[in-house]
């Protein structure tokens, strides 16, 4: 923004550089704040529609089943529900933790605009625990999910996921947006710690 | 740091002398160099701690916990892949088909999650050698760029991601072995294969081990860094 001040006297260059030096400062540091405040909203919304996703997951099927052996095969409506498979409890209640976390921190962010040193470690610890939590969610949500999806031959643990299509659609859909936010959760952590990089040397 | 005690000649000359040579290297480095040999007539072992890149104080032990953890990571990951890894059983199991009970064998690979779980396990292994053995080459050897050391946050970062992630799907299909889940008829597989189960519980508080060892690395690098900075 000062280019045109470049051609002037010596002095007056110096002073343009310095000011443009202090310019780029500055809008270096404001746009990391500002990547920061985009990321942790963007983890908010990923773990809040993750959560609400799988939350609101459930699905009723009509499945013949022969419940007297001489009488013909019955028609009894099953449900399939989230909280049936502990797994997706624990994913949920991640979810729904993460998000609330991520809310807190960017009113925290916002507030403290970034000046005291003890909150930053705080949060830098939080973020690192939401990485840690998120991705122990999201693997345990997997596997869950792919054992209903394949079935596993060897204990006998039958596929689910030809009978409920829906449902198993909306939990592959919850836990591709969960490893989105677990993956913006990680991103805070490395930009956190490459700011103290630059800040160190 | 009290091993380059020795090498250091009684005058105040060597300190001198590394200055230019870490002046190319690191400029935040020199400062703290800089800033030692400033009191001259202090004791040579003070200069010699204090001329050593990332021992920002005397009392600075942050290599010496860094180096323990990730010896820990390395060791507790091996445990929890040899665990693992030996966790065959094999028992007689009544077969619908023929009238006598046949031997059915539960190993880790009927199992993709337990595949994922010791491979990354592995994984988390081997970079804890590699780590620890150069994290102990840059604590013998001041000199080696300590810069390069400090970078090991971001991969320990993406490790702990890794790890916490298998840790989970393990734990998830182990609970599932343990109690069945009767929703979706899928019965419990523990009460046969105790033993097979009992090796799947260890390596699964190693790797919860090794995650949260990696998570104290983590933390351990970022408390350092923002130590060293200047205020």
């Amino acid at each position: 923004m000062d280019l045109s001040s470049n051609s002037n006297g010596g002095l007056e260059q110096g002073r343009a550089n310095n000011n443009n030096k202090e310019v780029v400062e500055v809008a270096n540091k404001s746009s990391l704040r500002g990547s920061d405040l985009m990321l942790r909203f963007l983890a908010f919304a990923t773990t809040l529609v993750a959560a609400i996703v799988l939350g609101t997951d459930k699905q009723t099927k009509l499945v013949s089943m022969q419940v007297v052996p001489t009488l013909p095969p019955l028609s009894i409506p099953v449900t399939a529900k989230w909280h049936y498979l502990s797994a997706f409890v624990y994913f949920v209640v991640a979810n729904a933790i993460a998000c609330a976390y991520a809310a807190l921190s960017l009113l925290l962010v916002l507030a403290s605009r970034g000046k005291k040193k003890g909150l930053t470690m705080l949060i830098i610890t939080m973020d690192l625990l939401m990485v840690a939590l998120l991705f122990s969610s999201g693997g345990a949500a997997l596997a869950v999910g792919l054992i209903g999806y394949q079935g596993n031959s060897h204990v006998q643990w039958n596929k689910v996921c030809n009978v409920f299509g829906k449902f198993c659609h909306q939990v592959a859909g919850a836990i591709v947006v969960s490893l989105l936010g677990s993956a913006v959760f990680l991103l805070l952590v490395l930009l956190a710690t490459l700011n103290l990089h630059k800040k160190h040397h | 740091m009290a091993s380059t005690e020795p090498e250091v000649p009684p005058s105040a000359e060597p300190v001198v002398v590394e200055e230019p040579k870490e002046a190319a290297e690191e400029p935040a480095v020199t400062e703290k160099a800089g800033e030692a040999s400033e009191p001259p007539p202090e004791t040579k072992a003070l200069a010699a701690t204090e001329a050593a890149p990332g021992a920002a104080t005397p009392k600075d032990y942050f290599p010496v916990v860094d180096v323990v953890l990730r010896v820990l990571l390395f060791a507790a990951s091996v445990v929890a892949v040899v665990v693992l890894g030996t966790s065959k059983q094999t028992k007689l199991i009544p077969v619908q088909v023929v009238p006598f009970p046949v031997p059915v064998a539960a190993k880790f690979t009927n199992s993709p999650a337990l595949i994922y779980l010791i491979s990354a396990l592995s994984v988390a292994g081997f970079y804890g050698l590699v780590t620890s053995l150069l994290s102990i080459f840059a604590l013998l050897k001041p000199t080696f760029s300590t810069k390069f050391i400090s970078h090991f946050v971001i991969f320990d970062v993406l490790l702990l991601g890794i790890v916490a992630s298998a840790t989970g799907t393990g734990g998830a299909v182990g609970y599932i072995g343990y109690k069945g889940d009767s929703h979706v008829k899928w019965g419990k597989v523990c009460n046969t294969y105790d033993v097979f189960c009992k090796h799947v519980v260890t390596s699964l508080a190693f790797s919860l081990f090794a995650s949260v060892v990696l998570a104290l690395l983590v933390l351990l690098s970022i408390y350092s860094l923002s130590k060293k900075i200047p205020k």
